[in-house]
């Protein structure tokens, strides 16, 4: 089991769009993926969009990411990687 | 509802209100506006299997709709926007929803649609009570989902295929929110129970140009998904389960009707004159981006009316500076020469406004269009910083909605002057931007000359000025018969708006749905109008008729129908006037059906 800390970067949060995103990226992986809200409050299948979107991650979230199985590490290291991105979004004046 | 229970029903009619022409044979497809009404039936045991294969074959046949949504909003709204969708097909995806729904199916030996909704619900609890406003508001998205899997439940069939290729929509209302979510590739008319002449759902309809009528009260309720339907937006029909006679007869209509809808668009509209030698310019009103192509294809001189709040009910949100910037200039584009003219918000009244709406208690007369944005000054600067900046590549005119009096022309102008100067200062290019006014109020009307001195022209909304001018909802289909487009005090107020902007020397389009109607078109000729904006696809059918009349004649009938004193009398007159002297142009048929039938 390999975990991490993430923050939510983007302005929106973790809305549909970049929810969608760690949704299909989980997905591509093995390991179960869960997302967790730092303060232990919630708790995410990240390869559900309606289990992610429940988290009402907004800007500024401390979330952990915690993946278990084979392919555990490249998986975390992924999704740590989009959200440190911030998603892709172009910041917003 | 399946197929195989369908029994033999008999023909029935309901008469509406025709709003824009043909005749269409279709299928029902229910398209669904709001709450619907799911009842519980418990299933027998061995029927539980079956209902989870229906309930799976309607999650693919969502999902096979979805994709086909996402690729068309892609094409017509842009990627940016498609991505709502790909949320969507992953909750369609989702491993959880599909076995809650599943689940409940079996345990509770409920139909699928019972448990759609109740584990829809339950997801929709929990999203109520998020905290984070924009987060919160995703429930619409989940809404939409269970919405579509019920209605793939509906009209889940062998057939659906070829029912959705002879769609006839049918629908309470529509919303212009709903269109980006239709393929109407494969909608032949609409129907709807609400509405006006001049409802969206007849501004849709006139826009994508498929027949539809409206008013028909209790259609939706009655009308079920795969009914054979025949529209006939001519008489205002609409005739559910038709028999074998009714469909022959209509079948040889049909054709003729077919035909002459055909005969569009020649293809190098040079300059438009009377008969008589009379300029008169066509220009083209647009809002949804799928009309955008159609601005060249149907010879419209630019754009006369750009209807700039779609970019909010768009996005269900007010569109960023940026987002406006873009899209003004795109429209520039497409305009070319010829200019575009923008709207300012006409937010407030019958148009959503998200999260500025208060309720008020008659939004028609309440705080919308230029009042709404002069109290919403950050959105009023925005959108002219918008504009000015888009103007830089191209030309482009500002006109203010809902004009009753010069301060609130004063006002904004102050405001547009500020935001200029402002980006000049910071470097940022703007461009030439002419100010006009909308007269639709009638208290503009009377002041038409004051206002005429202080603005660089006069849009002429048809569409409001009658609303205000009668005291009638245009929506409210319990007073569709006094909605009068052509009463004597509506052409008396169109002749003195434009005089009085003839006597101060600025250009007076006329912009409403008034317009597209060839009839109406030649009255307004006669009441001098020499620059008429409407929806595109009337726009072969107007040219053509501005093309064969001759002004000083329809100026002598138009100065007739002042003279009349209802409204039926002006309608009488027109439909004589017009018919027995160019009965090529307007054959019985296409004259407005008398209103009032004493």
């Amino acid at each position: 089991m390999v975990e991490c800390r993430v923050v939510v970067v983007n302005r929106l949060g973790l809305h549909a769009r970049a929810a969608s995103q760690v949704v299909r990226l989980a997905n591509q992986f093995q390991s179960t993926i869960r997302l967790e809200r730092a303060d232990g409050s919630a708790v995410a299948d990240a390869k559900s969009i309606l289990s992610v979107l429940m988290l009402a991650a907004a800007r500024g979230t401390e979330l952990r990411a915690v993946a278990e199985g084979v392919d555990e590490r490249e998986a975390l290291d992924r999704l740590c990687e989009l959200f440190a991105k911030g998603f892709g979004e172009e910041a917003e004046k | 509802m399946r197929e195989s229970v369908r029994r033999t029903v008999r023909e029935e009619r309901w008469q509406g209100l025709g709003v824009c022409d043909g005749i269409v044979l279709g299928r029902v497809l229910r398209i669904h506006n709001g709450a619907r009404h799911i009842y519980r039936a418990t299933l027998e045991e061995a029927d539980v299997v079956r209902e989870v294969r229906r309930w799976r074959a309607a999650v693919r046949l969502a999902r096979r709709q979805l994709l086909k949504i996402k690729a068309r909003a892609e094409r017509v709204l842009g990627s940016e926007h498609a991505y709502i969708f790909d949320s969507h097909l992953l909750m369609l995806e989702d491993q959880k929803l599909l076995d809650d729904v599943e689940s409940f199916i079996r345990l509770e030996r409920a139909n699928a649609e019972w448990a759609v909704k109740v584990v829809g619900d339950r997801i929709l609890a929990v999203y109520a009570e998020i905290k984070d406003d924009y987060l919160r508001e995703r429930g619409s998205d989940i809404e939409d989902v269970m919405q579509r899997i019920l209605v793939a439940l509906s009209g889940e069939g062998p057939r659906y295929r070829r029912l959705t290729e002879d769609a006839v929509i049918v629908s309470e209302d529509l919303l212009p929110s709903a269109v980006a979510e239709l393929d109407f590739k494969y909608a032949r008319a609409i129907a709807t129970d609400a509405g006006g002449w001049t409802s969206h759902t007849a501004i849709i309809a006139r826009g994508l140009g498929i027949p539809a009528v409206v008013g028909l009260r209790d259609l939706y309720r009655r009308a079920r998904t795969g009914d054979p339907v025949i529209v006939d937006a001519i008489s205002g029909e609409v005739i559910l389960h038709p028999s074998k006679e009714t469909i022959e007869h209509y079948d040889s209509l049909s054709a003729d009707n077919r035909r002459a809808g055909l005969a569009v668009a020649d293809n190098a509209p040079g300059p438009l004159r009377t008969e008589d030698g009379v300029d008169v310019v066509l220009r083209a009103n647009l809002e949804l981006p799928a009309e955008f192509e159609g601005v060249k294809r149907f010879g419209a001189r630019g754009v006369g009316l750009y209807r700039s709040e779609f970019l909010m009910s768009q996005r269900g949100r007010m569109p960023s500076e940026e987002e406006q910037c873009q899209a003004y200039e795109e429209i520039a584009r497409l305009a070319g020469e010829d200019g575009a003219t923008i709207r300012l918000f006409d937010l407030g009244g019958d148009k959503a406004v998200g999260t500025f709406s208060d309720g008020e208690r008659n939004p028609a007369l309440g705080l919308r269009a230029i009042r709404f944005s002069l109290r919403h000054k950050d959105e009023l600067r925005k959108q002219a910083r918008a504009v000015l900046r888009a103007a830089a590549h191209g030309r482009l005119s500002i006109v203010l909605p809902m004009i009753s009096d010069l301060t609130d022309v004063r006002q904004a102008r102050r405001i547009i002057n500020e935001e200029r100067e402002s980006l000049t200062r910071r470097g940022i290019p703007t461009g030439q931007v002419r100010m006009g006014a909308m007269i639709e109020v009638p208290a503009a009307v009377l002041i038409a000359d004051k206002i005429a001195r202080e603005v660089d022209f006069f849009s002429l909304g048809t569409n409001d000025l009658v609303q205000y001018l009668l005291a009638v909802d245009r929506g409210n289909d319990a007073v569709a018969d006094w909605f009068r487009s052509l009463h004597p005090s509506v052409l008396a107020s169109i002749k003195q708006t434009i005089e009085a902007a003839r006597a101060a020397s600025i250009p007076a389009v006329v912009c409403g749905e008034m317009a597209s109607t060839p009839a109406y078109a030649a009255i307004l000729v006669g009441l001098g109008a020499t620059e008429l904006s409407m929806t595109i696809n009337a726009i072969p059918r107007v040219r053509r008729t501005v093309a064969g009349i001759n002004a000083g004649e329809a100026r002598k009938i138009a100065e007739e129908c002042l003279e009349c004193e209802t409204a039926d009398d002006v309608e009488e007159l027109v439909r004589v006037r017009l018919g027995s002297r160019w009965p090529h142009l307007f054959p019985p048929k296409s004259l407005p059906a008398p209103k009032s039938q004493e």
